[in-house]
C-alpha cells in the first residue's frame, strides 16, 4: 500500500487502529494485512467494491463478528492504544465504547423513548428525571428531538426510514461511545434524510471518532476527512479525502472512483 | 486509461476534447491570419479574422455548457474531474487568445499603409514565436504531454524578451520622428497582444501540469517582460 502521508496527518492523534489485520470467514480470507488508523474526532470513510472487506473491517472494530462461529481475526486492533482483540476484553464495554449503525434502520419493537433508554439501562441505573434528560439529549444529538418530542411513547417502527435511522444513531449516542461505526447508513434513505444524516455526522465528529462505509463516492467526499480504498481484502490506499478523490496515487483507486473497471 | 462502465460518460469527455481541439485549431488559424493582416495591412483578411472570432466564442460557450452538464450528470472525480475543470479553463484561455488575435487584426485598419520592412520584421518574428508556442501547447494538451507543456511554459521567457526589444525599437522610431508615433503605438499594442497570447499559453501549460499531476505548479516562471518597470526618461 502506498502510505507516504504528509507528517501533519500522521501526527494526528489516533483513536482506533487496525494493524496488520487479517480476517477469516472459516477458511476464506476476507481481510489481508490491513493497517488503517481512525484519527480522533475525524470522519474516516472506507470505500471499495462489494465484497472488498470494508464491512468486515468495521465488524472487527467492535468485534461484532464474535457473535458468529468460525470467524476469526489475526493481527491487532487497538482502541486508545489498548487491544480490542484480546480474549479478556469485556465485549459489552467494548461495544458501549464503539457503537454501530447499520444499513437498514433497526429500531427495537419498543416505544421511541425505550429504544433509547434500553441501551442506557444495560450500563447505568438512572432515576427517571435523569433518564428523561439522557433520552432528550440523545434525541437532540441525533437531530430527531423536534420531530418526536410529542410522541415519545409511539412505537419506534412508526417513524419514517430516515427518522428510524436517526433513532438508531440516538441509541448509539445515548450510551456515550467514543467511536461510532456507520455501515452504509444512508443507502436505504431518500436524499433529504441522507442530507440530514450527513449533516449529523458532521456535528457528531466534534464529540466522537467516526468511521463510515459507503458505496456513495460523493458522500465519502462530503462527509469524511480521510478515506481508505479497499480492494479484494486489502487496503489499497489511505489518505486525506481531498487527495484521494482529486489525485489518487494508486491506479486501482483511480479506476474505481472514476467508474472504470478496476 | 480504461473505459468508463457507462459508455456515454466516455462520449461526453470525448466530445469535450473534440470541441477543444476544434477551438484550438481555429485559434491557431486566427492568429496566423491576424499577424499577416497587420503586417501586410490586408484589410480583407483582417475582417475575416474579426468575423471568425465569433466561432471561437460560440465554441467556448458550448464547451462550458457541455462541461457543466457533464459535472451535473456524472459527478466526476479524480482524473475525470480534473479533465473537465481543465477543459473549462483552457477554453477560456483560447477564447482570450482569440480576442487578442482579433484585436491585432483590427489594428490593420488603423495603420495608414503596408508596413516598412524594418517595422514589420520584429512583429513577424514575434508572431511566429507566439504561433509556435500556441501550436505546441495545444498539441501537448491533446496528447497530455507534460514535458512538452513545460518546455512551452519555460519558453515564454523568450517571447517576453522579444517583446522588450520590440518595445525599445519602436520607442526609438517614435523618438526619431514624432510622425511615427501613431503607427508605432498600434504596432506596440499588436506586439503586446502577442505577448499576452504567450501568457495564455503558459496558463494552458500550467493546466496541463495540473491535469497530469493533480497539483498546481509551485515553481515560479522566469519572466522577462520588464517594460512595465522601464523608466522612459533614461
Amino acid at each position: 500500500m502506498t502510505n507516504d502521508l504528509p507528517a501533519k496527518t500522521n501526527a494526528l492523534p489516533t483513536k482506533m487502529e487496525a494493524h496488520n489485520l487479517s480476517f477469516f470467514y472459516g477458511g476464506s480470507k476476507a481481510l489481508n494485512n490491513v493497517t488503517l488508523p481512525l484519527h480522533q474526532n475525524k470522519v474516516t470513510s472506507i470505500i471499495g467494491p462489494s465484497g472488498c472487506g470494508k464491512s468486515t473491517l468495521l465488524r472487527v472494530f467492535n468485534r461484532i463478528y464474535d457473535l458468529y462461529p468460525n470467524q476469526r481475526a489475526e493481527g491487532e486492533v487497538t482502541l486508545n492504544g489498548n487491544s480490542v482483540l484480546d480474549p479478556s476484553v469485556d465485549l459489552n464495554m467494548l461495544r458501549a465504547k464503539v457503537g454501530m449503525v447499520f444499513q437498514k434502520p433497526t429500531p427495537f419493537p419498543l416505544s421511541i423513548y425505550d429504544n433509547i433508554a434500553f441501551g442506557i439501562r444495560l450500563y447505568e441505573r438512572l432515576k427517571k428525571p435523569e433518564m428523561d434528560d439522557r433520552v432528550e439529549t440523545a434525541l437532540k444529538g441525533a437531530a430527531l428531538w423536534n420531530e418526536v418530542k410529542d410522541k415519545l411513547n409511539a412505537s419506534g417502527a412508526s417513524l419514517s426510514g430516515g427518522q428510524q435511522q436517526r433513532l438508531c444513531i440516538a441509541r448509539s449516542v445515548a450510551i456515550k461511545p467514543e467511536v461510532i461505526l456507520f455501515d452504509e447508513p444512508c443507502s436505504a434513505l431518500d436524499p433529504i434524510s441522507t442530507a440530514r444524516i450527513e449533516e449529523l455526522i458532521d456535528e457528531l465528529k466534534q464529540t466522537y471518532t467516526i468511521a463510515i462505509v459507503t458505496h456513495n463516492m460523493q458522500q465519502a467526499v462530503r462527509v469524511s476527512d480521510f478515506t481508505g480504498f479497499m480492494y479484494l481484502g486489502e487496503l489499497v490506499e489511505f489518505g486525506e479525502t481531498s487527495e484521494i478523490f482529486t489525485a489518487p496515487r494508486d491506479k486501482r483507486t483511480q479506476n474505481y472512483i472514476t467508474g472504470r473497471f478496476g | 486509461m480504461a473505459d468508463h462502465i457507462t459508455k456515454a460518460y466516455d462520449q461526453d469527455i470525448a466530445q469535450l476534447k473534440a470541441m477543444l481541439a476544434e477551438m484550438g485549431g481555429i485559434a491557431e488559424e486566427q492568429l496566423n491570419n491576424a499577424i499577416l493582416a497587420l503586417t501586410k495591412r490586408d484589410l480583407t483578411l483582417a475582417d475575416q479574422v474579426i468575423e471568425g472570432d465569433k466561432k471561437i466564442d460560440e465554441l467556448e460557450r458550448q464547451i462550458e455548457e457541455k462541461a457543466i452538464l457533464t459535472i451535473a450528470k456524472r459527478q466526476p472525480l479524480a482524473l475525470d474531474l480534473r479533465e473537465i475543470v481543465v477543459s473549462i479553463r483552457v477554453a477560456s484561455d483560447i477564447e482570450r487568445i482569440g480576442d487578442l488575435a482579433k484585436n491585432t487584426a483590427k489594428r490593420a485598419h488603423a495603420i495608414p499603409e503596408a508596413l516598412p520592412r524594418k517595422l514589420s520584421m520584429g512583429l513577424t518574428r514575434m508572431g511566429s514565436m507566439a504561433q509556435t508556442q500556441l501550436n505546441d501547447i495545444l498539441d501537448a494538451f491533446i496528447r497530455k504531454d507534460g514535458e512538452k507543456a513545460m518546455t512551452v511554459w519555460r519558453s515564454d521567457e523568450d517571447l517576453d524578451a522579444l517583446f522588450n526589444s520590440i518595445f525599445r525599437e519602436l520607442l526609438t522610431y517614435m523618438m526619431e520622428d514624432p510622425r511615427n508615433i501613431s503607427l508605432c503605438t498600434h504596432l506596440l499594442f499588436g506586439a503586446k497582444n502577442l505577448e499576452r497570447i504567450g501568457d495564455h499559453t503558459t496558463n494552458i501549460a500550467e493546466n496541463i501540469y495540473f491535469l497530469i499531476h493533480g497539483k498546481t505548479i509551485t515553481e515560479g516562471r522566469p519572466k522577462k517582460d520588464v517594460t512595465a518597470m522601464m523608466n522612459l526618461t533614461e
